[in-house]
C-alpha cells in the first residue's frame, strides 16, 4: 500500500493550485452564486474561463501532447479532477466533448477528424452535445429510431437526417452534436446504427431546454427535420456506430471518485452546519443516519484510490465501472435524502430560519433524483454487475 | 499510489486459503460445531497456523516473528473468515500485539517468540473489569496467558491465576468463556495506557472486520454458484431479476468493506505517533471499516439462507455456520451502531 503521489504529480498540483487561485474571483466561489446568473450568462463566463485555463495548459492533463493535452499521468487527472472542486471552480461547459469524444476520436478517429475535432474542443471554440437517448430509447438505446437517408455517392455523399433526441446536456448553447442515428433502412437493434457528427448551426436542426423538476434547465431536446451532415463526418465505420457508442461510453472510467468524494464530503459538512444551525445534530438517529453515508462516502474513496492503482497497473477495469456508478450515485441520493430527514417538518422551505437560505442544497437535492438515472440506470448498473461481474446466467 | 495487497501479501493470503481447503474444510468446521462440549482447537490447524507464520505476523523479527504490518495480517483474517475456521488466532496474535505494544523489554523477550510459534495460547479481554469479570472472552479457557484491562490499564495473567466459565453460545466456531480472577494478580504491562488500550481496540476492531469480510465475499460466492445451477420454473433461480439486483448490491456492499478494512489496516500501520496513539484519520478509518463490514456481513449471511432457499435453513446447510459468526462477530469489538456514533463523534461533533 502506497496512498501517495509521486514528487512530479505534487508539484503539478502546487502549480495547478496556485493558477487557480489567481483566476477565480472569489465571488465565483459563493454559495448560488452560479445559480443566480441567467443561464447564457453563466454559460459563457465558464466557457471562456475554461477556454483560458487551457490555454495555461491546465486542460487534457492525460491526453498526448500531440493533440494538446499535458501528457500526465492519471494520478495528475485524479488530482486536477480533485483540486478544480477544492477550488470550486466552475464546471467545464464542454463535460460530453472532454470525457467522451476527444478519447474516442483519438482512439479511432481519422486524422482530419483529430486535427479538426480535438483543439477546438480543448479551447472551447466547439461546444459538443451527445445525442444517444430518444423518447422511445433510453435504457433500451438500440431502440433508437433517428433516421438518416443516403443522398448522393461516395465521399460527396449527404445523410439527411430525421428524428428527435432528449436529454441532451447544452442542448441549446451546442455547436455539434455526436449523434446515434440509424443509417441502414429496415436495421433492427444494434445493426445499422451510425455516429454522425452533425452541425448543429443549420435550419434542420431545433433545440429547446427541457425545464426538470428542480426548475433549472441543464438538459435539452434536440429536433432533426432534413438535417444534413456529410457521410465523411461518421465517426468510426459507417453503420458501426454501437461500437462506436460503446467504446466511446467506456471512457467513462477512471479516477473520478476522488473528486466526487470531495465533492459530496464538503455537501456533507453543509447538512451538517445546517442541522447544528437547526438545533439537531445531537439527535442519535440523525446522527445514525448522517454517519451511515459518511461511510459510504469513506468508502467512495477507497474505491476511487482502488480504481486509480488499477488504471496506473494498465488493467482493464471492464464492467466494474458499473460499480463506481452505483456506489457514487447512490451515496448521493442517499446524503440528500438524510437532508430532508434533518430539515424534518421544515423539508421544503427556503428559509427555515432567517439568514439560513437553502436553495442551492435544495436544488442539489432534486439534482440528486437524476444521478441514479443518467448514464445508466442503476437498474441497468446491477444488471451488468450480476451478469458481467458476478457471471449469474442471463 | 498503489491502493491494493502486493504479490507477496496475495500469496500469504492463498497459503492459508489452500490449506485450509485441502486440510481444513467446511466438514472439518462441522466437527467442532457438533462438537460443542470439545475445546474447538484442533490440532492440526493450530500446529498449522504456527508452523505456518500465521501467528508470527506481527511479532517483531527479533522476537522470532515476521514484523509484518496489519496489512499482512487481516489478509490472514479474512481468509480465516472465509473458511469459518475455528481456533484462537486472533487472541493470540492480539495478546501478542498488547505485549509488543506495553510490554516490558523482558515481557516481550519471555512471552512474543512463544506466541508467535504457537507454543502458547493468548487471549485478550479489553472489556470488563476486576470485579465483574472479563465476559465471552474467545478461547480463555484455552489460553495459556492472557492480557485482560482493567482499571490501572493491562495486567498479564497466567491460566493458573484465573478461573474460566464456558458460555454456550449459537456460534459453533468459536469457543467463549466468561474469565474471573482465582489465585493471583499476575503482572502489569508497564506501557498499558490510555493510548495502548485505544490502540488495541482499534486493531481487534480490524482484525474482527477482516473475519467479516472475509465471511461475507465467501458466503456471496457459494451462493452465486448455487444460484447458477439451480433451477426452478425450468431455469436457473440466478437468471431472475429481483435475485441478481440483490446480489449486485450485495457484491458492492462486500467490495466496499473489503476496501474500508484494507484501509483501516493501512491507517494503523502507517499512522501518527509510531503506532500507538490512535490518530483521528486512523479512528475514523476503523469505525468505517467495522461498521460497513458487521453490516454487510449480516446481509450478505442472511440473503445465503434466502437465496439457498429451503435448504438455506436446515442444519446440514454451511450457510448458518457464516450466518452465526457473522452475528457474533458483528457485535463484536464495538457494533456497526456503535461505531455509527463514533464516525458521527469525528465529522458532527
Amino acid at each position: 500500500m502506497d496512498l501517495t503521489y509521486t514528487a512530479d504529480e505534487e508539484r503539478f498540483r502546487d502549480e495547478l493550485r496556485g493558477w487557480l487561485r489567481a483566476h477565480i474571483p472569489e465571488e465565483w466561489t459563493k454559495p448560488g452564486f452560479w445559480g443566480s446568473l441567467p443561464s447564457t450568462e453563466s454559460f459563457e463566463l465558464r466557457r471562456d474561463w475554461e477556454r483560458d485555463k487551457a490555454l495555461a495548459g491546465f486542460a487534457g492533463i492525460q491526453w498526448p501532447t500531440e493533440y494538446g493535452g499535458r501528457g500526465g499521468t492519471p494520478g495528475m487527472k485524479a488530482i486536477y479532477d480533485e483540486e478544480m472542486v477544492l477550488a470550486r471552480a466552475p464546471q467545464t461547459v464542454n463535460a460530453l466533448g472532454l470525457t467522451f469524444l476527444a478519447p474516442t476520436v483519438m482512439a479511432i478517429g481519422t486524422d482530419a477528424q483529430r486535427k479538426e475535432i480535438i483543439g477546438p474542443l480543448l479551447r472551447n471554440e466547439v461546444i459538443w452535445c451527445q445525442g444517444f437517448s430518444e423518447p422511445g430509447a433510453g435504457s433500451d438505446l438500440a431502440a433508437l429510431s433517428t433516421k438518416g437517408v443516403r443522398d448522393g455517392d461516395g465521399d460527396d455523399a449527404d445523410f439527411v437526417v430525421n428524428g428527435q433526441k432528449v436529454w441532451t446536456t447544452n442542448a441549446v448553447h451546442g455547436d455539434k452534436i455526436f449523434t446515434m442515428v440509424r443509417t441502414e433502412p429496415g436495421s433492427e437493434k444494434h445493426r445499422g446504427i451510425s455516429m454522425l457528427l452533425i452541425d448543429m448551426h443549420q435550419p434542420g436542426v431545433e433545440a429547446r431546454p427541457l425545464k426538470q423538476m428542480s426548475g433549472a434547465s441543464e438538459f435539452g431536446e434536440v429536433f432533426f427535420t432534413d438535417a444534413r451532415v456529410s457521410a465523411a463526418e461518421c465517426l468510426g465505420e459507417l453503420g458501426d456506430g454501437w461500437r462506436t457508442a460503446m467504446l466511446l461510453l467506456s471512457f467513462e472510467r477512471g479516477a473520478s471518485g476522488m473528486s466526487q468524494y470531495t465533492e459530496f464530503r464538503r455537501q456533507y459538512d453543509e447538512i451538517v452546519a445546517v442541522a447544528r444551525a437547526l438545533g439537531r445534530d445531537q439527535d442519535p438517529v440523525l446522527r445514525d443516519k448522517l454517519a451511515r453515508v459518511l461511510a459510504e462516502l469513506e468508502c467512495l474513496r477507497y474505491h476511487a484510490m482502488y480504481v486509480l492503482t488499477q488504471v496506473e497497473q494498465g488493467r482493464d477495469l471492464g464492467f466494474e465501472a458499473s460499480m463506481t456508478k452505483l456506489q457514487w450515485s447512490e451515496t448521493f441520493q442517499d446524503l440528500w435524502e438524510v437532508f430532508d430527514d434533518v430539515l424534518g417538518p421544515d423539508a421544503t422551505l427556503r428559509e427555515p430560519v432567517p439568514g439560513l437560505d437553502l436553495a442551492a442544497m435544495h436544488a442539489q437535492a432534486m439534482w440528486s433524483r437524476s444521478v441514479t438515472i443518467w448514464g445508466g440506470s442503476s437498474q441497468v448498473q446491477r444488471t451488468i454487475v450480476a451478469e458481467r461481474v458476478l457471471g449469474l446466467p442471463r | 499510489m498503489f491502493f491494493a495487497l502486493t504479490d507477496d501479501q496475495r500469496d500469504f493470503g492463498a497459503a492459508v486459503r489452500d490449506f485450509l481447503a485441502g486440510k481444513f474444510d467446511t466438514e472439518a468446521v462441522r466437527a467442532v460445531v457438533e462438537d460443542p462440549d470439545g475445546d474447538g482447537l484442533p490440532a492440526t490447524l493450530w500446529q498449522a497456523m504456527g508452523e505456518q507464520g500465521w501467528l508470527a505476523a506481527l511479532v517483531p523479527e527479533e522476537y522470532d516473528g515476521l514484523g509484518l504490518g496489519l496489512v499482512e495480517a487481516q489478509v490472514i483474517a479474512r481468509e480465516l473468515g472465509a473458511g469459518v475456521a475455528p481456533g484462537p488466532w486472533r487472541g493470540t496474535v492480539l495478546a501478542a500485539e498488547a505485549i509488543r505494544l506495553a510490554g516490558s523489554k523482558s515481557q516481550q523477550q519471555q512471552w512474543l517468540p512463544k506466541l508467535a510459534a504457537g507454543e502458547v495460547v493468548g487471549a485478550l479481554a479489553l472489556r470488563g473489569s476486576t470485579e465483574d469479570g472479563w465476559p465471552a472472552v474467545e478461547y480463555a479457557g484455552s489460553a495459556d496467558l492472557l492480557v485482560v484491562a482493567d482499571a490501572f490499564g493491562l495486567r498479564l495473567l497466567r491460566a493458573d491465576e484465573v478461573s474460566t466459565r464456558r458460555l454456550d453460545s449459537f456460534d459453533g466456531t468459536t469457543r467463549l468463556a466468561t474469565v474471573t480472577l482465582a489465585d493471583g494478580v499476575g503482572e502489569p504491562l508497564p506501557g498499558g495506557s490510555v493510548e495502548v488500550h485505544a490502540q488495541l481496540a482499534a486493531r481487534a476492531a480490524v482484525l474482527i472486520a477482516a473475519d467479516l469480510v472475509g465471511g461475507a465475499r465467501e458466503a456471496l460466492t457459494r451462493t452465486v454458484a448455487y444460484d447458477r445451477e439451480r433451477k426452478q420454473f425450468g431455469v436457473p433461480v440466478g437468471s431472475f431479476q429481483a435475485i441478481k439486483h440483490s446480489m449486485a448490491d450485495l457484491h458492492v456492499g462486500v467490495t466496499m468493506a473489503e476496501h474500508a478494512v484494507l484501509y483501516a489496516a493501512h491507517a494503523l500501520d502507517t499512522g501518527a505517533g509510531g503506532g500507538t496513539t490512535l490518530d483521528d484519520a486512523a479512528a475514523l478509518a476503523v469505525a468505517v471499516a467495522k461498521s460497513k463490514a458487521s453490516d454487510a456481513a449480516q446481509l450478505v449471511t442472511g440473503a445465503m439462507i434466502q437465496y439457498h432457499g429451503g435448504i438455506g435453513y436446515t442444519w446440514e446447510h454451511e450457510a448458518h455456520f457464516f450466518y452465526k459468526r457473522a452475528k457474533r462477530l458483528a457485535g463484536t469489538a464495538g457494533t456497526a451502531a456503535e461505531h455509527r456514533e463514533r464516525i458521527a463523534a469525528l465529522t458532527i461533533g
